[in-house]
């Protein structure tokens, strides 16, 4: 059978909930109705809050801290195929926890895999998210990432940049952490006027470049390298790279 | 003619850029609410330069003005370049402004001499306590300890900085003499002793501390750089010993001519590679090579040991415990540790390890996995290496080594 859901976590959580208890042999998960259907069977999952509560639950109670963060790290990798692996990861863990460690299980070490590789995102990103000034002080950056690593590095910035008020925008999901004194949650935003820079931002960015290219080693040159270290994907926002 | 903060940026971070450590790790998550700035634990790389090299914080000196005269560096006094230096209110400024905008995880700072060793040591430290007390900065701080410059300012630095460091620069005490007749063995490493010594009276733990050396300048065999680094490590001094392939800058008659050498960009490499192996996989520096020894140039230092003792293999991998695992050839900390999460569900044989992601190419000649080994070969050190050789594991690419020695992190 193939299951249709709407792609949000509630939506997740009802759909197991359904698996459960209609006992329903699953295919494929899906977030959009395929365009053509053979012979396969075909249900439409509706996000239900009360069910979605329940399992929510459930697995608070029978998953350690540890496999329920990694059950929310999976849900970010929202570009990689992930439903299946997913539900197959709370179905062994309702059944048997230490299971859950087996690596040679193909499922669980693709879940594995794939949490390391979000993480590994993230940890980029600490590095490479660029911030620019804009006139009021509020500090902005804009990022386009191939997870959703939001909620990451808003608790990140938060912590080292202090009273600053700062926003960070994930262009291609639409969505921005916004910190400043009255605020600090993930929004989404339809629509973004173009920001006004502060009268310093052009004189730093001058001089970040200078300081990049004095710290390069002539005789070790070595794009490739460096290529490897920072792939042009993650270029875009990166002034050092223009 | 007033020099512009671009020009003093230019010439300062180019002076400072031979050195090689630009590591920002190992510190304790310092997060204060509503301060600026905020150490992580891995370290974080910002950027990486056309060199390949990691960039993770401002590394500058305040002054290239020096009154030293060392063979081998770009700064010393007889040279004729151009010379600088910021106040400490413009490089904390300057600091606070790129760490802001996240361009760096913090600051590294050296300096030439300047009319004497205590007043460059104040200096340097008079921009720390801008950073820490006046703009309340808890991001990363690594500064260099002047030899020679007195205890109290040396315990200051201690204070101020997540790590202080002392350049040893030359592996011997001949080299020094012959190329850095201002400094000697004991001068170079006493800064670092006395930070030790007062920082283990204040907690149990001492600051972190590294050290670089200019390898290929001067004649010392690789046993002997590693027996001088395994040493150091051993005696809790340092954290970290970074080795630089020399670079020719200036002329002198006892270093290699510029225009006919090139960095030993090889010998480095291996040096790292050994260099790891002595402090995450618990190898002895006399383990890896013998007296007057230097480093196998086509295979890895590890798997120069496995060819050269041969009676250690095969290793099961069913069996056989994480410090044994890591010294295969081609299997590290991460492979080892899948391995033990692995094996606990299930016997593994070759598939399994090729499901698990990893790579067989080197380790199939020296293990066995259930009823798999490498059949078609007996344990012959010669046989492996030419099977090795043959398909291409030792296959060195120039342009992309085994990159993690460059990054901030570990």
């Amino acid at each position: 059978m193939i299951l249709l859901y709407d792609g949000s976590f509630e939506g997740f959580l009802s759909l197991v909930y359904e698996v459960y208890y209609e006992k329903l042999s699953v295919d494929a998960i899906v977030k959009e109705m395929p365009q053509t259907l053979l012979f396969e069977r075909f249900h439409e999952v509706f996000t239900d809050e009360a069910n979605a509560r329940k399992v929510l639950e459930a697995i608070t109670k029978h998953f350690t801290k540890e496999q329920q963060r990694t059950l929310c790290n999976i849900f970010l990798c929202d570009t990689r195929e992930h439903e299946m692996a997913l539900l197959e990861y709370i179905r062994i863990g309702f059944k048997n926890p230490k299971e859950l460690r087996n690596i040679t299980n193909a499922n669980l070490f693709y879940i594995q895999n794939l949490e390391k590789e979000l993480l590994s995102l993230v940890h980029k990103m600490y590095g490479f998210t660029r911030f620019e000034e804009l006139d009021d002080g509020t500090l902005y950056a804009k990022i386009e990432t191939k997870f959703n690593i939001m909620p990451f590095l808003g608790d990140h910035f938060a912590k080292r940049l202090g009273n600053i008020p700062f926003i960070i925008h994930d262009i291609k999901r639409s969505l921005a952490f916004i910190k400043n004194d009255e605020m600090r949650e993930i929004r989404s935003i339809a629509s973004f006027d173009a920001p006004i820079y502060s009268d310093e931002e052009e004189k730093f960015k001058a001089l970040w470049k200078t300081f990049f290219k004095s710290a390069a080693v002539e005789s070790r040159y070595n794009p490739k390298l460096q290529k490897s270290w920072v792939p042009l994907l993650y270029r875009t926002y990166m002034s050092e790279f223009e | 003619m007033k020099t512009t903060m671009q020009d003093k940026l230019s010439i300062l971070a180019g002076s400072a850029k031979y050195d090689v450590s630009c590591s920002s790790s190992g510190s304790e998550n310092n997060y204060k609410t509503g301060e600026l700035g905020c150490a992580h634990n891995s370290g974080i790389c910002h950027s990486f330069t056309s060199d390949g090299r990691c960039v993770s914080l401002l590394k500058v000196l305040l002054t290239n003005v020096c009154i030293y005269d060392c063979a081998y560096c770009i700064n010393r006094v007889s040279n004729d370049i151009p010379r600088a230096a910021f106040s400490p209110r413009e490089l904390a400024d300057l600091t606070i402004n790129f760490y802001k905008r996240n361009y760096i995880e913090g600051l590294f700072l050296s300096s030439g001499i300047i009319k004497n060793e205590d007043h460059t040591m104040s200096l340097l430290l008079q921009t720390l306590r801008i950073l820490r007390h006046e703009y309340r900065f808890n991001g990363y701080i690594h500064v260099k300890l002047i030899p020679g410059a007195s205890k109290e300012l040396i315990e200051e630095a201690t204070l101020l900085a997540h790590r202080v460091s002392s350049n040893i620069e030359l592996p011997s005490s001949k080299s020094l003499a012959l190329l850095a007749p201002d400094k000697t063995k004991e001068k170079l490493l006493s800064p670092l002793k006395h930070a030790r010594d007062i920082t283990m009276q204040r907690s149990a733990k001492p600051i972190s501390m590294s050290t670089q050396m200019i390898i290929g300048a001067t004649g010392e065999s690789d046993f002997e750089i590693l027996k001088l680094s395994s040493s150091l490590y051993q005696k809790a001094l340092l954290k970290r010993v970074y080795y630089s392939a020399y670079i020719a800058v200036n002329n002198h008659k006892h270093l290699p001519v510029p225009e006919l050498s090139k960095p030993p960009l090889l010998r480095e490499h291996r040096l790292y590679q050994a260099d790891w192996l002595l402090r995450f996989y618990g190898f002895s520096y006399d383990e890896i090579l013998s007296e007057n020894q230097n480093l196998d140039i086509q295979f890895d230092p590890k798997t120069f040991w496995a060819l050269s003792n041969l009676h250690h293999f095969p290793i099961d991998v069913n069996k056989a415990p994480q410090e044994i695992l890591v010294r295969i050839p081609g299997i590290g900390i991460r492979g080892a540790l899948k391995i033990l999460q692995a094996r606990r569900f299930k016997q593994l044989c070759f598939e399994d390890l090729v499901k698990l992601k990893i790579s067989l190419k080197k380790a199939r000649y020296f293990i066995i996995a259930g009823k798999d080994f490498h059949r078609s070969m007996s344990l012959y050190e010669e046989k492996i290496k030419l099977a090795l050789i043959h398909q291409g594991s030792n296959v060195i690419q120039p342009t992309l080594f085994d990159t993690s020695i460059y990054t901030g992190e570990l």
